[in-house]
């Protein structure tokens, strides 16, 4: 039986134990505070002349975004910049981030990174090494976006100053993020691009970014690799033929030249996928097969009455339309730039492996040489809120 | 023996929360790539055969331990010999699993804090669970055991967007030999390791025949998550990052978008590897006790404890050596442990009840 005196004394060891307890169960040995970092958004990586790596990184500044949110319209006043950007030069990635610490005050948090811009030297010299790091680091997102900068360098697009977000890694990703409304560029998320980079039979593409003006980019394109090298450049209507054929459109704008004007058709749903035909187990035949369904936008034609015979002609041509654009792009990837985009090889390495083994080595030759069928099978459904164009009273 | 008793429940929620203890952050099978799938199948077949000796040999000998049975069949002194080759299997085994769980902490969630306190401070916890008696620990699992099922779930139902269903394909590109080779590593690790619950079963509280369906029913449901989860790492890593990651479930829970649920991955390893390495200290402690004839097992948790953590921090110089041993060496090393004493007691135990 305790008692009153050892109750009174267990009681108390307990609360001393669970005050101790307090100080050590709270976190990390190498607990850091939001004051402490540097909260990095964006990634810039190129190679310079000299082959060293050149790491490009965006720094928010919590407190300025505040000010700028709040004084706006006030105009007048030094205003603080919310973000700052600098460039170091280092051996490898990570010796550069860690190197850059002599310009920087506080340590770098990458978990916040939104964007990694690869530059163009770089990834035409191969990116595979330099993603490495990215795979390894505990800190870094495995969600942030991949991009390419054409024709300029990643610390020249992170430094844009824009208006519409204070913050210009998140404007860029918004940017990319809304291709899902118009199919332009294609979003490729780190973690997909590792996975795509190890596929046997499918090569990587990327998304590409360009400077548009002094406050904007524009990201439109796409970049086009080869064994982990940048190859060459798919132009935007040539990516959304890419897109549709590898099923990755959601929706966009397409317009198909009729009556004498113009209509913009709304892909509203749409799925797409490739396939390979093999005749006494050889390949014969690439073909791609997308269904898409959309709503008629605008109508800038001449007709003055639209009948469902009329949208059953224009299907066909709409449906011409796509095909133009898919083998756009499937000629590039043969022809010019030869490497299997669209993962045809892929296919016959899951379904015909014992094929794949055969041609594994020479892929890209024996792709580059078979012909393309497309089937594109469109149906428009709906035509917005009226059936015509304006016609005069009678 | 101390008159402590298990509920069917809690032990079937042991065996859950023991098998999930290590292979929550490490991929058993994943040297067989995209047919890591078939790896569990086969080996879960195999573990499958093995529990069901384990269990066989528990009903042959009711409410006897290990030691008690080791020295039943082989005498007294062959007996202990045997059983202490036993304690130094299981301390050696908690000790991986501790090393496992520091490894796991330091690489992801605490880089920068010195392996031992990590693994030191988790020790301490569970000096005091085994302290309290098994029962403590089989009512703990029973509140936290479930959390495995809702985690899982949770985890692999937010990353459906992301499969990739065709990930599996091509069926056994490189023929059917590591297939094999993972099936047997998984039949070993973790599902060979049950032997451990020889000497916890003495104390189930139902009639010993119940057992065989609690078993059977357990390691039903854990293979049939873990192909679950098998699948679910294939869909979304493929098969390159599942066979080069390290921690094939941390990147998982990564990858859930706008959201942070890597943590969810560090609390079914403090559950999982919590039941583990509980069972096993008990299970040596107890072994130990026996063996030497110290009336309370408890007098020795915190030395076996206290050996298993040193020897946790010792035994690898890296963490590659830590995932080429559980993939190369432990298999083999298991096999006397896991499936040749057990079958001589299987057998002999049979001959006795049938002469």
């Amino acid at each position: 039986m305790i008692n009153r005196k050892d109750k009174w004394f267990l009681s108390t060891a307990m609360l001393a134990v669970l005050c101790l307890a307090v100080l050590f169960l709270p976190g990390c040995w190498n607990n850091r505070d939001l004051t402490e970092i540097n909260i990095v958004t964006a990634l810039g990586i190129e190679r310079s002349e000299d082959g060293k790596i050149l790491v490009t990184i965006q720094v928010v500044e919590p407190a300025a975004i505040q000010s700028t949110a709040s004084g706006k319209g006030k105009g007048g006043g030094a205003q603080p910049k919310p973000v700052f950007v600098l460039s170091y030069e280092g051996e490898t990635v990570f010796d550069a981030l860690r190197s850059m610490l002599s310009q920087v005050d506080k340590r770098l948090f990458l978990t916040t990174a939104q964007v990694l811009i690869l530059g163009e030297r770089l990834s035409k010299e191969g990116i595979v090494e330099v993603l490495d790091f990215f795979q390894r680091d505990h800190e870094v997102n495995y969600e942030m976006d991949v991009l390419i900068a054409r024709d300029v360098t990643p610390a020249e697009l992170l430094e844009i100053e824009n208006d519409i977000d204070p913050i210009p890694a998140m404007y860029i990703k918004k940017t990319v993020e809304n291709t899902v409304s118009r199919a332009k560029v294609k979003r490729t998320i780190l973690i997909d691009l590792i996975k795509e980079l190890s596929k046997s039979g499918r090569q990587p593409v990327l998304g590409q970014i360009a400077k548009a003006g002094k406050k904007v980019v524009r990201t439109e394109g796409t970049a086009a690799f080869k064994n982990g090298k940048l190859i060459g450049w798919l132009d935007p209507y040539a990516t959304r033929g890419f897109l549709f054929a590898t099923g990755k459109v959601k929706s966009t704008i397409v317009n198909i030249p009729a009556d004498g004007g113009k209509i913009s058709m709304e892909v509203i749903r749409s799925n797409g996928n490739v396939d390979v035909k093999l005749k006494n187990g050889k390949p014969v035949k690439l073909i791609v097969k997308v269904n898409l369904e959309a709503n008629i936008g605008e109508y800038e034609g001449e007709r003055k009455k639209v009948s469902p015979d009329y949208l059953h002609k224009l299907e066909k041509i709409f449906g011409e339309e796509i095909k133009k654009e898919i083998g756009r792009a499937i000629n590039l990837a043969q022809k010019k730039y030869s490497s299997d985009i669209f993962g045809f090889g892929e296919q016959l390495h899951k379904f015909h492996p014992h094929y794949w083994k055969k041609v594994e080595n020479n892929w890209d030759d024996v792709f580059s040489n078979l012909p393309a069928e497309i089937i594109v099978n469109a149906k428009i459904r709906r035509t917005g809120f009226i059936k015509n164009p304006i016609m005069k009273e009678r | 023996m101390e008159n402590v008793k298990i509920s069917g429940i809690q032990l079937f929620l042991l065996i859950i929360g023991f098998l999930f203890g290590s292979t929550s952050i490490l991929t058993p099978v994943a040297s067989a790539k995209n047919d890591a799938w078939l790896a569990v199948i086969i080996g879960g077949l195999g573990g499958a055969c093995l529990v069901w000796m384990y269990v066989a040999i528990a009903v042959l000998n009711p409410s006897k331990t290990l030691v008690e049975i080791l020295r039943n069949r082989f005498g007294k002194y062959l007996g202990n010999a045997i059983a202490i080759l036993y304690i130094w299997y299981i301390v050696h085994f908690s000790a991986l699993t501790f090393r496992n769980f520091g490894e796991f902490i330091v690489t992801v969630t605490y880089p920068e804090t010195p392996m031992v306190v990590i693994i030191g401070i988790f020790a301490a916890l569970l000096v005091y669970a085994v302290n309290s008696g098994i029962e403590v620990v089989s009512r703990s699992s029973e509140l936290f055991v479930p959390l495995l099922f809702v985690i899982i779930i949770i985890i692999s139902l937010s990353l459906i967007t992301t499969h990739d269903f065709t990930a599996f394909l091509p069926l056994l590109e490189n023929g059917i030999k590591p297939v094999l080779h993972a099936a047997f590593e998984f039949a070993t690790f973790p599902l060979g390791e049950i032997f451990v619950f020889l000497m916890v079963f003495p104390h189930f509280n139902k009639k010993i025949n119940n057992l065989k369906k609690i078993a059977a029913f357990s390691v039903i449901i854990f293979i049939l998550l873990y192909l679950w989860s098998i699948f679910e790492y294939l869909f979304v890593l493929g098969k390159d990052l599942l066979y080069r990651a390290n921690f094939v479930p941390h990147i998982i829970a990564s990858l859930i978008p706008n959201s942070n649920l890597e943590p969810l991955i560090d609390i079914y390893l403090i559950i999982g590897g919590g039941v583990k390495i509980s069972i096993c200290i008990y299970a040596a402690a107890k072994a130990l006790s026996q063996v030497f004839g110290i009336s309370d097992y408890r007098k020795l948790v915190t030395a076996v404890t206290t050996f298993s953590v040193v020897l946790s921090v010792w035994v690898y110089e890296n963490l590659l050596e830590m995932v080429e041993f559980a993939q190369k060496v432990w298999p083999y090393y298991s096999i006397p442990f896991q499936i040749v004493i057990p079958l001589i007691l299987l057998l002999s135990s049979y001959r006795a009840k049938t002469d």
